[in-house]
């Protein structure tokens, strides 16, 4: 999952520079006007929050600790103002430096942090996580049951789902001569050098052990050079492999068929509604990004409030549509525009999902070599 | 007197401050961890081991050394035919002429060698710019796929390459004594007679760095391999950074780092032996 973020960095990025040159103009604009503008502005956010119901004035401060890009503006600077609480929005590339930070600052500094399910439970293990306080955060029951009861929090005490990555194929019905229904689809003859996929390897040697009825966590390092063999057969299939907007390749038609991260799928639906989506008859590859709030968090109080109000039903369909993941939040969805519910609800008849976790060295070992033998028959 | 000589050295103090903070201590550094074990999280554990290396003589591994000493080979093979013959022509222009070609081939330095690789993606892609060509001469029927094949790596690394063996002919060219070309003439010599005798032969000491100056760079240009092979080839300069950014294997991806530094080394050894100069022509 860690790439699939970066890529959607590199776009968020970009829209956060425009972001800062609009904001450069205005204040450029404004500079002499400034101390008046401001006054103005603190009235407006009182009245606001006089209107809202709910709202009751925290205060103070809140530290978000995520990657870069996770919400549309909008849904920030509205809770900075329905909550008197300035967000310091902080910044890591993988979820590793997540920890080690955490670590370092003993579970404070941070008061919200979103993060992969994995180092959730390092978290949780090393007791850097506190319990969510579910008197307060009283739209948890929000979340998708689905989602719930996972390998990282089983009693779902520490932490609440923000999205679900699940990798899906994609392929255009004009140019694919067959019905592809799962993984096994992707070996057939008519795709010939027609075949985009990330280049995530334990995602793709995942596939592989799916349609041989293994999991996507096997340990069992014979199976394991199994799946390597059968991988190697995909090779005439493969057209190219890619990290980065791997979608655009099946929407310029440079291939005809993908297997692309969640995000991706929704950039690439909503440029060619005509492609079709498979949710693979094998059985679903799994990751979820969930926020908790760390041990010593600075100001628990904006915190609570902060993961209350991003489950709002409108508040987090709104930061669905912004990211593209897999929507998490049932009473989210019927916010969502016709066209994002078709793309991030998950379907009801979608075969079960499984989380991709760490396996061992011994296991990594051989993944590593397996994909690297794989890309050696590309060519 | 004395006092001035003795503060000389501090003349040197930046130099070797440089060398020793960004050259031998990272170079130590990826040694030093090219011996240590992965830790099972992040990072990697104290223990010593020679698994790393022993990592590589798995044969896919030695494969993939081998595929990268083949298409450096390959580029380089190119790039001389192409390069020697521009370099060669370029040094016996006018002055005003020689000056213009030397900006236009430095030109495409001012852009990121990343972003002239996509340029080439709108050349070699279906419909792109070759296919509509091929097609309007009715040379191909049907887009040809040539993106994301191992003529358009071929291509791209030629292309990134190609000035460095340029220069280096041109500058050996430029310096070379016409007056012995002369003098084989008037011996009788026929012209291709003398060029093989006398101007290559003069010419070699350029024309070699040339070819280490493209042979090294082609075995580690991994951004080629992904642009326009579409990750399908895999390169030394692929492996090491899949290691280290994916697998997040930093302790083979060193290894890995250290071997091919260990080959590069030898090709400079090698040069030495061959050229009897020591410093490569051409860009110093």
């Amino acid at each position: 999952m860690e790439v699939e973020f970066r890529v959607k960095n590199l776009k968020k990025g970009k829209q956060g520079v425009w972001f800062l040159a609009a904001v450069f103009m205005v204040f450029g604009l404004t500079g002499c006007g400034e101390k008046q503008e401001e006054s103005s502005f603190a009235g407006d956010l009182e009245e606001k929050v006089i209107s809202e119901e709910q709202g009751e004035k925290i205060g103070g401060e809140l530290n978000l600790f995520t990657w870069d890009g996770m919400f549309p503006q909008e849904v920030l600077s509205e809770f900075e103002e329905e909550y008197g609480v300035r967000i310091h929005y902080a910044n890591f590339d993988y979820d590793e430096d997540m920890l080690a930070k955490l670590e370092t600052a003993k579970g404070g500094e941070y008061d919200v942090v979103i993060a992969d399910d994995y180092i959730i439970e390092l978290a949780i293990q090393e007791g850097l996580v506190q319990k969510l306080d579910k008197e307060k955060i009283l739209n948890l029951e929000n979340v998708d049951q689905a989602f719930l009861g996972q390998f990282y929090d089983p009693a779902d005490e520490y932490s609440v789902p923000y999205g679900a990555g699940i990798p899906l194929i994609v392929y255009d019905p004009e140019l694919v001569g067959i019905e592809i229904t799962g993984y096994e689809d992707l070996w057939n003859p008519v795709l010939e050098d027609n075949l985009a996929l990330i280049g995530n390897y334990r995602v793709i040697n995942g596939m592989v052990l799916k349609t041989m009825g293994k999991s996507f966590n096997e340990t069992d390092l014979e199976v394991l050079e199994e799946a390597g063999e059968k991988l190697k057969e995909l090779a005439p299939n493969v057209r190219l492999i890619s990290d980065s907007n791997t979608q655009d390749y099946l929407i310029s038609g440079e291939a005809a068929a993908g297997f692309l991260y969640t995000s991706q799928v929704t950039l690439a639906l909503s440029a060619r509604p005509d492609l079709k989506v498979v949710y693979p008859k094998e059985g679903l590859g799994f990751g979820i990004m969930a926020m908790f709030m760390p041990s010593q968090a600075p100001h628990e109080e904006a915190g609570k409030a902060f993961i209350d109000f991003i489950l709002r039903p409108e508040v987090s369909a709104r930061c669905f549509e912004y990211i593209g993941y897999v929507c998490t939040n049932r009473e989210a969805v019927p916010y969502l525009s016709e066209e994002m519910q078709k793309n991030l609800a998950l379907p009801k008849e979608a075969a079960d999902g499984e989380f991709i976790m760490e396996v061992g060295s011994a296991a990594n070992e051989v993944h590593e070599r397996i994909w690297t033998e794989f890309k050696a028959e590309l060519d | 007197m004395k006092r001035r000589r003795s503060r000389a050295w501090l003349l040197v103090v930046p130099f070797y401050f440089y060398t020793i903070v960004f050259v031998i201590l990272p170079l130590a550094y990826m040694v030093l961890l090219s011996f240590l074990q992965r830790a099972e999280i992040w990072g990697v554990t104290k223990e010593v081991t020679w698994d790393n290396y022993k990592n590589i003589l798995e044969p896919i591994y030695l494969h993939t050394f081998a595929e990268s000493l083949k298409l450096a080979l390959i580029c380089t093979a190119l790039i001389a035919l192409l390069g020697y013959p521009f370099g060669y022509f370029m040094a016996k222009l006018s002055k005003k002429w020689k000056s213009r070609v030397m900006i236009l081939l430095m030109i495409p330095f001012w852009t990121s060698a990343l972003i002239r690789m996509y340029g080439w993606i709108i050349i070699f892609r279906s419909n792109g710019l070759l296919d509509r060509l091929f097609m309007a001469i009715h040379l191909t029927e049907k887009p040809l796929r040539l993106l994301y094949t191992y003529p358009a790596v071929v291509v791209g690394m030629v292309y990134a390459l190609l000035p460095f063996m340029i220069l280096s002919v041109y500058s050996s060219v430029e310096k070379m004594d016409w007056s012995l070309v002369d003098a084989a003439r008037d011996l009788g010599a026929s012209p291709v007679y003398t060029f093989f005798t006398v101007t290559l032969k003069l010419t070699m000491p350029g024309f070699l760095s040339g070819i280490v100056l493209t042979f090294i760079p082609s075995m580690g240009l991994f951004f080629v391999a992904d642009i326009l092979g579409g990750n399908k080839i895999v390169l030394v300069g692929n492996l090491i950074q899949e290691q280290l950014m994916k697998a997040r294997n930093w302790p083979f991806a060193a290894a890995l780092s250290v071997v091919l530094m260990i080959l590069t080394s030898l090709m400079l050894l090698l040069y030495r032996k061959v050229a009897g100069v020591k410093e490569l022509e051409g860009l110093f």
